[in-house]
């Protein structure tokens, strides 16, 4: 126990990467899923099929490969010097944003053509149709879905360990070389659970929200 | 009333790949007219409408319509994440840039004509059918279209509520509204409009006033669709 303690910073300081790893990718990919699923929507050819072969690209192949890509191939053929953490970022954001896209693009297409209809109907411009009828109502059919790609992200964190990034499954792994012990393992998956539980209590706060309009029984 | 033309159309045609959904059809009317399109399902008559304001592109053919349309849908086609209020307001505020008081002291009006002023702040799940559409009036009348057009108003609706959504209309008609309906109710019809056009297979087979459609029908195709709608 005392062994533990002594880690114990350590670790924390490894969940505090991870979290930072997950904020800063969610932040980033959550909105530029967007203008891939609405580029892959448009009528404009070339666009819409240069949306969908970004995401088979980064849907189709493994993330840790895309890691790896990113970590060693990025910074030569730029000729630049990016930290790790950089190019894992930059990594995750890029495969996120290929899954939120989808995700995004089954909520738009999801809306019934009615809701078009109207809208043009009353003159509404197609893309003030997007931004206020379309999109506010894709939320409610999108929101489980993404909260359970958070949760895979959350998870998805621990493959920056294969590069020199010391989030918290680097840092749980030397912890159980160095007390040879197992305690840390137990430790980091009661710091990723309580990230995942801490997702939920968000997700369903969420849920909430945007079922507000809802029919409720006799009013 | 006036004789001033609000539309215009000229041989129109429309085709869904191979298939001819309007054949050619000349139609005109005026401000204050009263127009209800019948003819069985499937005879073009929801197109021949949803071409007037675009909503189905016409294949060639000319439209001159002077101002706007309103249009009320079949489905209601509310917007189910905004209070009825917001439905009636939104594009008022979003198209026609009135200021959000104008707009809402409107809708408000706009509620007291379809009988709904305690609904405003409900949301639309939250209110049956004949509401629903009652509310799809009043969003469309916000607009101050030149031309309403009804797309078979009452035809989701169970039978003993579609009375409450007639009655509207019947107000509309009062206050010499400019409409076209298409709709399925030959007594509505034949009680509100000015002018029926039997529509089939893409074409204009007949019209004229209710009188002349409904109690002398010249054409075949006319009687067997009166009968049967009767038979109904």
């Amino acid at each position: 126990m005392e062994k533990i303690m002594e880690f114990m910073p350590f670790m924390l300081e490894g969940a505090i990467v991870t979290a930072e790893l997950f904020v800063l990718t969610l932040i980033i990919s959550l909105p530029l899923g967007l203008p891939i699923a609405l580029g892959s929507k448009s009528r404009i050819k070339p666009l819409s099929f240069l949306c969908k072969i970004y995401v088979w690209i980064f849907r189709g192949t493994p993330l840790l490969l895309q890691l790896f890509f990113f970590y060693f191939f990025f910074p030569m053929a730029l000729n630049i010097q990016i930290s790790a953490f950089v190019t894992v970022v930059l990594a995750y954001v890029l495969n996120y944003a290929a899954y939120f896209a989808e995700i995004y693009r089954g909520g738009i297409n999801s809306i019934d053509s009615g809701q078009y209809e109207a809208a043009h109907a009353l003159g509404v411009s197609k893309k003030q149709t997007m931004i206020d009828i379309i999109l506010p109502q894709t939320m409610k059919a999108i929101l489980p879905p993404t909260v359970n790609e958070a949760i895979t992200l959350v998870k998805d964190t621990a493959l920056a360990s294969s590069l020199p990034v010391i989030e918290l499954m680097k840092a749980t792994n030397s912890a159980v070389n160095r007390m040879t012990d197992m305690t840390p393992f137990f430790f980091a998956a009661i710091l990723y659970l309580l990230m995942t539980f801490l997702l939920t209590i968000v997700a369903s706060r969420l849920e909430k929200h945007f079922s507000r309009y809802d029919a409720k029984g006799d009013d | 009333m006036s004789r001033e033309i609000v539309l215009e159309m000229k041989d129109i045609i429309k085709d869904y790949g191979k298939f001819r959904a309007i054949n050619g059809v000349d139609f005109s009317m005026s401000r204050g007219e009263i127009v209800a399109i019948i003819g069985p399902s499937g005879s073009g008559k929801s197109t021949f409408l949803r071409c007037i304001n675009g909503l189905n592109k016409i294949t060639s053919g000319e439209i001159e319509l002077k101002g706007k349309t309103g249009m009320v849908f079949q489905h209601f086609n509310l917007f189910p994440h905004m209070t009825c209020i917001e439905n009636i307001t939104y594009a008022p505020i979003k198209v026609k840039k009135v200021p959000k008081e104008k707009a809402i002291e409107k809708a408000k009006d706009l509620l007291k004509l379809v009988g709904l002023e305690e609904k405003a702040d409900t949301y639309p799940a939250q209110i049956s059918g004949g509401q629903k559409q009652r509310i799809a009036i009043a969003r469309a009348l916000a607009m101050d279209p030149d031309l309403m057009l009804f797309d078979e108003p009452t035809s989701a609706l169970d039978p003993e509520i579609t009375g409450e959504v007639l009655n509207v209309m019947k107000r509309l008609a009062d206050n010499h509204t400019t409409m076209i309906i298409v709709t399925h109710e030959m007594g509505f019809a034949k009680e509100v409009a000015d002018r029926v056009l039997f529509m089939d297979e893409g074409i204009i087979v007949e019209e004229g006033t209710p009188k002349e459609v409904f109690e002398n029908p010249k054409s075949q195709r006319l009687i067997s669709f009166l009968s049967s709608m009767l038979r109904a």
